[in-house]
């Protein structure tokens, strides 16, 4: 009987951990309003989602990676080499002949499955360590983008007419019911990975890969397929944000995303999911990614200086794995002390 | 085991290639990126130049990273380099690394960036960023009749911090606004150099601040972010100037979308470094003072079909 006020103490302490990421967007959302009048406005928020598309949608695809007990770096990279691929296509064209948007989009979203593929075939099939094998095609696809243009920026992605290249800046730029076309592909992509994450036999392999991996193999699971699957989801995402970057300036930039994929996994620690993998959660990552862009974007707004934004994000991710090492150690402590254990029997 | 041996023979067959006899002497330039229009255009340049004077060309980018550039001049003394083309990693952080290749008996040129030593590098070539800068300043004086109008709210985007010729460019920038009342810095920001920063920056600025009339960019491609991210807000009469003269500036300076650019005269000091290496091996001097400063130049819509890539067309 006495111990039950302190373990229903834990058991708040325990949710409130589990809930900190909304509990700090809500905090820094209200404090910002207060800050700045014009931080909670429509045109504002329609912005600031369209900010975080960019890592929402990275960390999504991460998620599964980190859940299934990888990890992906590649993922600036990748969003390189998409705009890159896109851009090359749209303004230079494969043998003087220019392509469509279709065929551009349709082209870089290939290439970046293609070093997903790779990443996967490297972690699943050869055994390298995810952190190797990702930074490896971090470098590859990096410099592929560079290659491309031999360092240059592919501008004008606007298009001609005659060339009917018209229409890639859509992506980008357009807005459906007044929102940003990126938010709504957030939605839709975060939308689709829950349900694959909870409700599909796909995702509870990558959450059992995760927790244990012989045990998943044991029990009959293609660890290698799910792990090659995961990666070239992540590799899709990333293939992505690069198009929106892209489409967004217009023009595309070798050296973009560069370091992109730290603001992913900063989102996905925020969010809850442990980088050991097998814990975590889709909709936690997304809201990892909208703390770090409201904290990017507000304290732009009120003037902080680029030094200080530095620090204080760099302190709200530490804080974010501090508290994620806090719940795991309160959570195995609930579990190893069983409500009904008699401390003095067990002595005896 | 076969396979690697394989590899090895692989390997030092490739090794014996590239050991080919090329009696020309080695020149190495060591540039901040490949990636960057700016970098590409000086390295482009000197490499052009020093194959037209009959040498041997490497290229290198340290990342602005003294420490990838120190182990860039170490290779470059292991190869046996006569020349060093370099636009340095950080003025005071790049001494100790021209020193070794001067004490290698390597001749050194610093383009684009001073170091704070004299005496070292045989020349120091850089372009005016100070006077670039004012040349900006007025000429966004002018394009929002701040001169005469009551007041004019305007955002500055900064380069890295961290880095020199950010903080000249700044300075220049408001030794001339700071001198009209009518003009108010409501916002200044770091975009780090980078385009796709300078757009979201820039867009979350134009929230926070109702009225601005005017963004002045420490270089084109934050210019150019900023320029996407007026169009994206729908606004029409903001003035933009950058810093640079890239050619995709001078482009959208054509179009009218961006008012004006500080031309570096990349091409240029490449090409007077690469002649004075070559004239000091050849004479033993390069019978110019070591500190040489080329003015930038102003490009507007009016001059702006003139310059291509970093240079003057002829």
């Amino acid at each position: 009987m006495s111990d039950k006020g302190p373990r229903r103490f834990a058991g708040i302490v325990l949710l409130l951990l589990k809930l900190r990421a909304v509990l700090v967007l809500g905090i820094l959302l209200l404090a910002f309003s207060i800050l700045t009048p014009s931080f909670l406005t429509a045109n504002n928020l329609s912005i600031l989602a369209k900010h975080v598309a960019i890592s929402a949608i990275l960390a999504v695809g991460m998620t599964f990676a980190v859940l299934a007990g990888g990890i992906d770096l590649s993922v600036g990279s990748v969003a390189g080499l998409a705009g890159m691929v896109a851009g090359g296509l749209l303004t230079i064209g494969i043998g003087g002949h220019i392509s469509g948007v279709a065929v551009a989009v349709g082209a870089a979203l290939l290439v970046s499955v293609l070093v997903g593929l790779l990443n996967g075939v490297l972690v699943s099939e050869l055994g390298v360590a995810p952190f190797i094998a990702t930074l490896g095609t971090l470098y590859i696809a990096r410099g592929a983008a560079l290659l491309l243009s031999h360092g240059k920026t592919f501008p004008n992605l606007a298009g001609t007419a005659a060339h009917g290249s018209t229409g890639f800046s859509i992506l980008g730029q357009s807005f459906v019911l007044g929102v940003p076309l990126p938010v709504w592909l957030m939605i839709l992509i975060a939308a689709l990975a829950i349900l694959v994450a909870t409700r599909t036999p796909f995702g509870r392999h990558v959450y059992a890969i995760g927790g244990n991996v012989r045990a998943a193999k044991l029990a009959g699971i293609r660890v290698e397929r799910v792990k090659l699957l995961t990666y070239c989801f992540s590799s899709l995402c990333a293939g992505l944000v690069g198009l929106i970057i892209a489409s967004q300036l217009e023009s595309a930039h070798p050296a973009t995303g560069e370091s992109f994929e730290l603001n992913a996994i900063a989102a996905v620690v925020l969010g809850g999911t442990s980088l050991m993998g097998g814990r975590g959660s889709i909709g936690g990552s997304l809201i990892g990614a909208f703390v770090i862009g409201v904290l990017a974007d507000g304290l732009v707004m009120i003037g902080v200086s680029e030094f200080w934004q530095i620090v204080i994000k760099g302190v709200v991710i530490v804080m974010a794995v501090t508290v994620d090492q806090l719940q795991t150690k309160l959570q195995a402590r609930m579990i190893s002390a069983p409500p009904r254990r008699d401390p003095a029997r067990v002595a005896v | 085991m076969r396979m690697t041996r394989a590899i090895a023979c692989t390997g030092l067959f490739l090794l014996a290639g590239c050991r080919a006899k090329d009696s020309r002497p080695l020149v190495a330039i060591v540039v901040p990126s490949q990636d960057n229009p700016y970098f590409k255009a000086e390295a482009d340049a000197a490499a052009a130049r020093a194959l037209e004077l009959g040498y041997r060309v490497r290229v290198d980018a340290h990342d602005d990273d003294a420490y990838r550039q120190d182990n860039l001049v170490d290779a470059a003394i292991a190869s046996d380099a006569k020349i060093l083309i370099l636009d340095n990693a950080g003025t005071d952080a790049s001494i100790s690394a021209v020193r070794r290749a001067t004490r290698a008996g390597i001749a050194v040129f610093l383009i684009d960036r001073e170091i704070t030593a004299r005496g070292i590098a045989k020349a120091q070539i850089v372009s005016d960023n100070d006077q670039g800068a004012r040349l900006v300043a007025e000429e966004f004086v002018r394009s929002m009749h701040a001169d005469k109008a009551e007041r004019s709210d305007y955002v500055e985007l900064l380069g890295r911090e961290s880095d020199t010729n950010a903080q000249v460019r700044t300075a220049g920038f408001h030794a001339v606004l700071d001198k009209y009342p009518a003009l108010t810095m409501v916002a200044a920001q770091s975009a780090n150099w980078s385009q796709a920063e300078a757009f979201s920056k820039t867009e979350t600025m134009l929230q926070a601040h109702g009225e601005i009339r005017g963004i002045i960019a420490g270089n084109d491609t934050m210019a150019l972010g900023a320029v996407a991210a007026v169009k994206s807000a729908g606004l029409k009469s903001v003035k933009i100037v950058g810093f640079d003269g890239s050619p995709d500036a001078v482009a959208t300076i054509e179009s009218g979308e961006m008012q004006a650019t500080a031309l570096q005269p990349a091409v240029l000091i490449s090409r007077i470094a690469m002649n004075e290496a070559d004239a000091f091996l050849k004479t033993g001097s390069t019978g110019k003072p070591e500190i040489q400063v080329i003015p930038c130049e102003l490009v507007v819509k009016k001059n702006a079909d003139m310059y291509s890539n970093f240079e003057k067309k002829k």
